[in-house]
């Protein structure tokens, strides 16, 4: 009876120290872009979020974009590498690049690699791959700049153009105005 | 006698203190084994197992993939799966896929839907069907973005949430996963200020200020009745006859006193006139 029990005993201990499963990182990669609006030659915010939703902490962290080729996409922010030594399990990382695009069109953004080791003591390196923002439309820099420049050189145009309409009135009402009043003075100073 | 006690009291509540506590009795979904032979398949699916039960043309995840849920917008309390979302902000989660097996498989879309919380089958609201069609090689894990919007007119209730991914493998065998199915509140953000909020105080204001207008006109009516005005008014006669014409130039005065007896003369005509038709008649009539 004493020895069933102990079997019993033993048996249950065993499965609360057994792991059900394994210590491992996992990396959920998010690829954004975060501008409004496309527009060529100007700049375009590209966001990378790694959350580390395991139990290990990711180490050797490298994140690559090969999507912006380099012929069309100047990088002015930021690398389109980087390298985290370490992600702690449970939290986020973060990574911003600008670029900027010297054609306009419709551009298919694609996603950015993430090569990861899942725990301090793996040897397999994981590979993911990170959402993709999808088409998205870079606009030409002269629709945009028609929709959002404050057109100052225009506003000054139509002043000038709007000038004969008003001085010609005013013009030929001054003149009526002081020639009145000339009429009116000797009377006064009689 | 008490290694049987110390058996059944001592040792569970060890274990619940002590252990993660997964060794407790929970349900898990039975996941049918649908990775069947690659060569000679058609694009169907087929049980191969004899003790599959009748839902065949029912499609079911995968044993390779292993899927999560990372809500982002708006964030979970910890360890919570259910928790509350709010109606007409937008609603943003990834989900990692990981492939497990030794063949490509091809991740086609991903849509949530809003079902009836006391009946999974009977959908309520469907959202978009996000097409990806990106390829996942064995051993490669991938992200995809969802974000949904949750109607301002859902706010206050209840509704189960499903994401769905479906994904197909190399032999064109399709699966679906319900990557997450639970129930979920849908609050509804309400601003400090608003119109109707404001309009109640204008109107409360108004009220208030009509009370102490009835109020004051109460006292004055009660202090009228208590002591009633002694000194009377005196009466007022209007005008006398005398008329102070000096204040009128000369020539209209002449006028007026000419139209004055002009008038009196014409009404003087009129009733000499009157007299003398009157008793040609009664003359007429005595006759």
């Amino acid at each position: 009876m004493a020895a069933k029990l102990l079997y019993f005993v033993l048996f249950i201990a065993a499965a609360v120290s057994a792991d059900d499963e394994p210590v491992l990182a996992r990396l959920l990669v998010s690829k954004q872009v975060l501008n409004k609006y496309l527009v060529e030659n100007m700049d375009i915010l590209v966001k990378y979020t790694l959350f580390n939703v395991g139990s290990a902490p990711a180490v050797e962290v490298k994140l690559v974009d090969n999507g912006f080729h380099p012929d069309v996409f100047t990088v002015v922010g930021g690398q389109l590498t980087a390298e985290i030594d370490r992600i702690a399990p449970q939290t986020n990382v973060s990574h911003v690049v600008t670029v900027r695009s010297n054609k306009y069109g419709y551009f298919n953004f694609s996603s950015a690699e993430v090569t990861y080791k899942a725990s301090e003591d793996a040897t397999d390196v994981q590979y993911s791959i990170s959402s993709a923002p999808g088409e998205g439309a870079i606009v030409a820099f002269k629709d945009y700049d028609r929709k959002f420049s404050s057109h100052i050189l225009d506003w000054a145009a139509f002043a000038v153009m709007t000038l004969p309409s008003l001085a010609i009135p005013f013009g030929l009402w001054y003149s009526s105005k002081s020639k009145y009043e000339k009429l009116s003075k000797p009377k006064k100073g009689h | 006698m008490k290694l049987i006690y110390f058996t059944f009291l001592i040792v569970p509540a060890a274990l619940l203190c002590l252990g993660s506590g997964n060794i407790l009795a929970r349900a898990e979904e039975d996941e049918l084994d649908d990775v069947v032979d690659i060569e000679g398949e058609d694009n169907q699916v087929v049980g191969d197992d004899a003790l599959v039960d009748d839902d065949e043309s029912v499609v079911k995840s995968s044993q390779d993939i292993d899927t999560t849920i990372l809500f982002t917008k708006p964030v979970p309390s910890l360890g919570d799966l259910t928790f509350d979302i709010q109606a007409g902000y937008p609603v943003e989660f990834f989900v990692g896929f990981i492939n497990k097996g030794s063949v490509d498989y091809v991740v086609e879309s991903m849509e949530a839907s809003f079902r009836y919380p006391m009946d999974y089958t009977y959908y309520i609201q469907n959202f978009t069907a996000l097409p990806y069609n990106r390829e996942v090689k064995p051993k490669q894990e991938a992200t995809f973005a969802y974000s949904f919007i949750p109607n301002e007119a859902f706010a206050g209730r209840p509704f189960g949430l499903n994401v769905q991914l479906n994904y197909r493998d190399a032999s064109g065998n399709a699966y679906q996963e319900a990557v997450y199915n639970q129930t979920l509140n849908i609050v509804e953000v309400s601003e400090g200020l608003d119109g109707e909020t404001f309009f109640l105080y204008v109107f409360l204001g108004a009220g208030g200020v009509l009370a102490l207008v009835a109020g004051q006109q109460a006292l004055a009516s009660l202090a009228r009745r208590r002591s009633p005005r002694s000194v009377s008014q005196p009466v007022e006669t209007g005008t006398a006859s005398e008329v102070d014409y000096d204040w009128l130039p000369k020539e209209i005065v002449n006028q007026l006193s000419k139209k004055i007896s002009q008038d009196a003369e014409a009404v003087a005509a009129r009733k000499e006139s009157k007299e003398i038709s009157r008793r040609r008649l009664r003359s007429r009539l005595k006759l």
